[in-house]
């Protein structure tokens, strides 16, 4: 038999991405190593470190989980998307502020996350946001910065903001 | 890696007759969390991978007229489970399983129908089929047929769907007791596979003594497994304290039955009281009230 590829055709940070792919790849193989967008990252590799999360229609998932023929018809949305014309979003801005990086391995996935929940739950409490970032582990910080960060970004964002709003309509296909 | 090639029909029709033909050779995609994570550790290739997430019909949540009987697609997401009234309403405990199930990532993605055909012991949305005494409505070229959940695994990750089946739907008991619950222990709090897990829902009459309940024991035996003699140990009864310790004492005996007193067992003994004590506890508070 032959390699059967197969047409997956998405909008990726807003552009309209098309991509044969093998059925067997993940989302995270057709966007690192196809599309070569290297913001998103492997961790385990089998969905228990949240370093590859990313955003399809509004929700955060694990895309070395995700098959990558999942992508077709969705949007899709990684941590190369949040800045707009040079500008960082407010989400990464209070991650910097709140010392919320060390490495850096984890912060892709966090902040998508982060951007995930913000998207669904625009006021989210405390125990909502430790749900929601729960999937995604640092070994370096000890979450309290990550924490204090994303609740800094949450109370912005409980003030509204279009953009956020407009990043989660629709629903996962 | 041998050549695959990607099925994705629109209609349940279309995936059953595909089955029919290719079956065993076939790799049925759903979400697609555990599917994933096998193919990537090499162990069986098959030639065909059957997506079925497109199948509308797949994703259906339906509570019957006169509300006794609640169906769950097996495409439907944890994430709906968590989210939608009528399971929160008419399966509280399935509904609990679905805060702690993995993550937020995983649950976005991965289905009831996937958890339950992996036929892993852990799987976390089992107890809480099982007091529901859910069956499972599984597709076929000749028609449809159930198979109730007590009967969906022979063993461990041994699924007593045949390679041509693909599970429709889940029919459920609906209920809406007064006091449900799901426990679970894994390694850590999020994202754990479960070492143990337990879902129990339960009614009381007006002395307080319990009228209704059901129990099931999940992960830490090979198959789901609903345990009878606890239920029957309080049906009838004002729980108590001591109780309480009884049951936990009979469930753990109950386990050992099964499981043969294997290496982890002097782990498991305690663990299961303890864990049947902290799901328990609030029932005996909450029947003398």
């Amino acid at each position: 038999m032959t390699q059967t590829k197969i047409a997956v055709a998405f909008t990726l940070n807003g552009k309209k991405t098309v991509k044969d792919i093998l059925p067997e790849q993940s989302a995270l193989q057709v966007i690192r190593d196809e599309l070569g967008m290297k913001g998103t990252k492997e961790g385990c590799g089998i969905g228990e470190c949240g370093a590859c999360t990313i955003s399809v229609n509004g929700q955060a998932v694990n895309a070395c989980l995700m098959f990558g023929v999942h992508l077709d018809g969705c949007r899709v949305m990684t941590v190369e998307g949040l800045a707009e014309e040079g500008r960082l979003h407010p989400v990464q801005e209070k991650f910097l502020e709140g010392h919320a990086v060390q490495c850096g391995f984890c912060t892709p996935g966090l902040l998508m996350s982060t951007h995930a929940l913000l998207g669904e739950n625009p006021a989210p409490d405390d125990d909502q946001i430790v749900q929601a970032i729960s999937g995604n582990i640092c070994r370096c910080t000890g979450y309290q910065q990550i924490f204090s960060s994303v609740r800094a970004a949450c109370a912005l964002s409980g003030q509204g903001s279009e953009r956020e709003n407009q990043d989660h309509k629709g629903e996962r296909c | 890696m041998a050549a695959m090639t990607c099925i994705r029909p629109e209609t349940l029709d279309e995936a059953v007759d595909f089955l029919h033909h290719h079956g065993p050779d076939t790799h049925i995609l759903a979400g697609g969390t555990d599917l994933m994570v096998e193919l990537r550790s090499g162990k069986h290739h098959r030639s065909y991978l059957l997506d079925i997430s497109r199948i509308d019909a797949l994703k259906t949540v339906q509570i019957s007229d006169d509300r006794s009987r609640l169906h769950i697609g097996s495409g439907v997401t944890l994430t709906r489970i968590n989210t939608l009234p009528l399971i929160r309403d008419h399966a509280p405990a399935l509904h609990k399983c679905s805060f702690t199930f993995a993550s937020r990532q995983i649950r976005n993605m991965a289905t009831i129908g996937g958890n339950v055909a992996h036929a892993s012991p852990c799987g976390d949305t089992i107890p809480p089929l099982v007091i529901h005494e859910a069956a499972a409505v599984v597709a076929g070229i000749d028609g449809s047929r159930t198979i109730p959940l007590l009967e969906m695994n022979k063993g461990a990750y041994q699924s007593a769907l045949h390679p041509e089946d693909l599970v429709v739907t889940f029919i459920l008991q609906a209920r809406q007791p007064g006091f449900f619950d799901f426990q679970k222990i894994g390694r850590r709090k999020a994202l754990a596979t479960s070492r143990m897990s337990m879902a129990v829902m339960a009614d009381k009459d007006d002395q307080g003594r319990i009228s209704f309940m059901r129990f099931s024991l999940g992960a830490c035996t090979p198959t789901p497994q609903r345990m009878h003699a606890v239920e029957s140990l309080f049906t009838g009864r004002i729980p108590s304290v001591e109780l309480m310790n009884q049951g936990a004492g009979l469930l753990a005996e109950k386990m050992v039955e099964i499981t043969g007193r294997r290496p982890s067992i002097t782990y498991k003994e305690p663990a299961v009281q303890g864990l049947f004590k902290r799901m328990i506890y609030p029932m005996v508070t909450w029947c003398r009230q």
